[in-house]
């Protein structure tokens, strides 16, 4: 659905900022509106998305997965296979074209994984503009990879030593620069989160995902899928492939972080164990304590380590139109070294939450049924990580 | 009428600026947080605003956002801040304006928000992050939400603005955070707009700090804000409660003087 005026979605959304950025996100939503459907932007956008980021990205068959599982065929929508090796560069391209239309010289971004910063200073390199990362920096000695292609690309890497120093304090930071110098600036958000018309704007330029499967399942299948499922930190993948779904007779399931375990503190199942709040310039759901302060938050995966969540999906699952489940650290392990050794695809540890729920799942559905995961990065930023959880274990 | 408009008509009526200072809820502790507000007051504050600390104070700079930290690892929060301001409220007969961040209150509940602020005898509330747009949704009838601007409000927005008040306008002097700047902007066109446009007094924070401040400001509002330079000597006389006092009592008492 699209957002009323103000960026609602049902009793989620809005612009929860300070009168300083009003007039600035004003702007920003009017010259989106007008954009979106220009037919220059949009063959510009069209033209990088097919030769430099490499779309459309396949859909294929994870066959060994699916027989070793005994169930629904599972499908993986090949995110990891884009250019700098997520989705988050769909975004980052369409928004720094945007920007750099409005006039903007300078692109800011926060990041958890790393992933979001390299898809920006890669957008920001190919079209000649300025940018600055802010990284907290717990997530910079667990993503040195990432940090160092940031600054291969010309990149300035900000850390953030404040309170959990990660994603959260890392956007907290992001706003502080947008409300100092959002006269040349532009906060190039990654995630279907924040003000309005970031959820919506990210989420149209995700959308591709979805489009993209739906006719590919048809062209292979000749069928929907029995349902698609995908990670959800900020949402921002599971947005893009869930919403040309949304009017289909399709299961959509996305899968949070579970962390340690949900009847713990450390995890971020944001939808499965929050409540209605404020954070980061929108109402949703997020993980608060009895006064309303943000708790910190844990997943062995950066990129879905954040109290927030983006506030279609509150709707979303407000209404029953989505269905939030979560998967666990090991599981979410266990189902990164499966696919790496059945299929030869080493995933994002955020991505191996939703292969997790789709080994749950598949054996309890129909050899006839599939089903689509979004296989929304590719695992090479996180060989430290699982090699230093795995040592010891024995691999 | 409330206190803050009685404050206003009554520095109106002496022909002076007036003061705002801010503190942090229980910083440093509870009750040397008490004996600060009546400190400042005796040195000539006007009006005062608690903070409550919180997880993410987005428009804060690095002086206030320390004692936000701070103030949550010792556990302050809403319902304590509550309890702080009561005490002050116990002590002291300047106004007091409760400064928080949105989610603690929508968290609470507006009703009991309001409600509990009344108790706590707390005049109004500085909510930094919710605009116009969005305070239309929860605002009472028994609640003075003091409005902001920016120097990127247009004039529809002030008008606006002029609209939602019910006692004073708070003018953000920059774009950016709260903190010491040794340096502002030459914000003459701005405030005289704003002046223009609006029927409310005006006051205008962010970035003052120093008698020098006051004097080129004054004449274009009614009150002046000063947080991070009390925060700052909250903090650093946290341990020497007789030193604490005085340095508070000398800052006010010079910020006051130029505000005259």
């Amino acid at each position: 659905m699209n957002p009323n005026k103000n960026g609602y979605y049902g009793e989620f959304g809005g612009r929860y900022v300070p009168e300083t950025l009003m007039p600035v996100l004003d702007e920003l939503a009017d010259y989106y509106l007008k954009i979106k459907d220009d037919p220059e932007f949009v063959q510009e956008l069209a033209n990088y998305m097919e030769h430099y980021v490499g779309r459309p990205s396949g859909l294929y068959y994870a066959e060994r997965l699916t027989k070793s599982l005994g169930g629904a065929k599972i499908y993986l929508k090949r995110e990891d296979l884009n250019h700098t090796g997520s989705h988050k560069i769909n975004n980052t391209i369409a928004q720094a074209l945007l920007a750099k239309r409005m006039g903007k010289t300078r692109i800011i971004a926060e990041t958890g994984a790393g992933q979001h910063g390299v898809a920006t200073a890669t957008a920001a390199a190919v079209l000649g503009l300025s940018c600055a990362v802010y990284m907290g920096a717990v997530d910079i000695e667990r993503q040195k990879l990432n940090v160092f292609r940031m600054q291969a690309l010309n990149a300035e890497v900000i850390p953030v030593y404040k309170g959990s120093q990660t994603l959260k304090e890392a956007i907290d930071e992001a706003f502080r620069d947008y409300i100092a110098n959002a006269d040349d600036t532009y906060y190039l958000i990654g995630s279907v989160v924040g003000p309005h018309p970031y959820p919506l704007m990210v989420r149209d330029f995700q959308s591709v995902i979805g489009k993209e499967s739906r006719q590919q399942i048809l062209n292979m299948e000749g069928k929907m899928p029995a349902c698609v499922i995908a990670c959800v930190g900020g949402g921002s993948n599971a947005m893009g492939i869930f919403h040309d779904f949304t009017n289909d007779p399709v299961r959509l399931i996305g899968v949070e972080a579970g962390g340690k375990g949900l009847d713990g503190p450390y995890h971020s199942a944001t939808l499965n164990c929050g409540s209605p709040g404020v954070l980061h310039g929108a109402l949703s759901t997020v993980l608060q304590d009895e006064e309303g302060q943000i708790l910190e938050t844990h997943s062995v995966s950066a990129g879905l380590d954040y109290p927030g969540v983006g506030p279609e999906h509150s709707y979303l699952k407000n209404i029953g139109r989505v269905e939030y489940t979560s998967a666990d650290d090991k599981e979410t392990l266990d189902a990164f070294m499966t696919l790496s050794r059945l299929e030869g695809i080493i995933p994002a540890l955020e991505s191996a939450h939703a292969v997790a729920h789709a080994i749950k799942l598949a054996p309890s559905l129909s050899p006839d049924d599939c089903i689509i995961v979004n296989l929304s990065g590719r695992g090479d930023k996180d060989a430290e990580t699982v090699a230093s959880i795995l040592k010891g274990v024995g691999i | 009428m409330n206190r803050i408009n009685e404050k206003f008509a009554e520095l109106k009526q002496k022909q002076e600026k007036g003061l705002i200072g801010f503190i942090m809820a229980g910083q440093p502790d509870f009750q040397t947080g008490v004996d600060c507000a009546r400190t400042l007051e005796d040195a000539g504050c006007d009006i005062l605003e608690i903070g409550v600390p919180y997880s993410d104070p987005i428009a804060d700079g690095d002086v206030i956002e320390k004692a936000h930290f701070k103030g949550v690892e010792q556990g302050m929060n809403m319902s304590q801040a509550l309890e702080f301001m009561s005490a002050i409220r116990d002590k002291c007969a300047l106004p007091l304006v409760m400064f928080s961040y949105f989610n603690p209150i929508f968290r609470r509940g507006m009703p009991k928000f309001v409600q509990e602020l009344k108790s706590a005898g707390g005049s109004a509330a500085i909510i930094p992050d919710i605009p116009l747009e969005e305070r239309v949704r929860y605002e009472s009838d028994d609640l003075d939400i003091i409005p902001m601007l920016a120097p990127s409000s247009n004039a529809d927005r002030i008008s606006q603005t002029d609209k939602a008040a019910r006692s004073f306008i708070y003018c953000v002097s920059v774009a950016g955070v709260t903190g010491i700047r040794n340096q502002l902007p030459d914000l003459q066109d701005y405030l005289q707009r704003v002046r223009a446009n609006t029927t409310h007094p005006l006051a205008v924070g962010f970035g003052i700090s120093s008698p020098e401040q006051i004097i080129a400001l004054k004449d274009y509002v009614d009150a002046l804000v000063v947080g991070s330079v009390l925060v700052k000597t909250i903090e650093q006389y946290a341990e020497e409660k007789t030193l604490l006092f005085r340095e508070l009592n000398n800052t006010m008492s010079s910020l006051k003087k130029a505000a005259r």
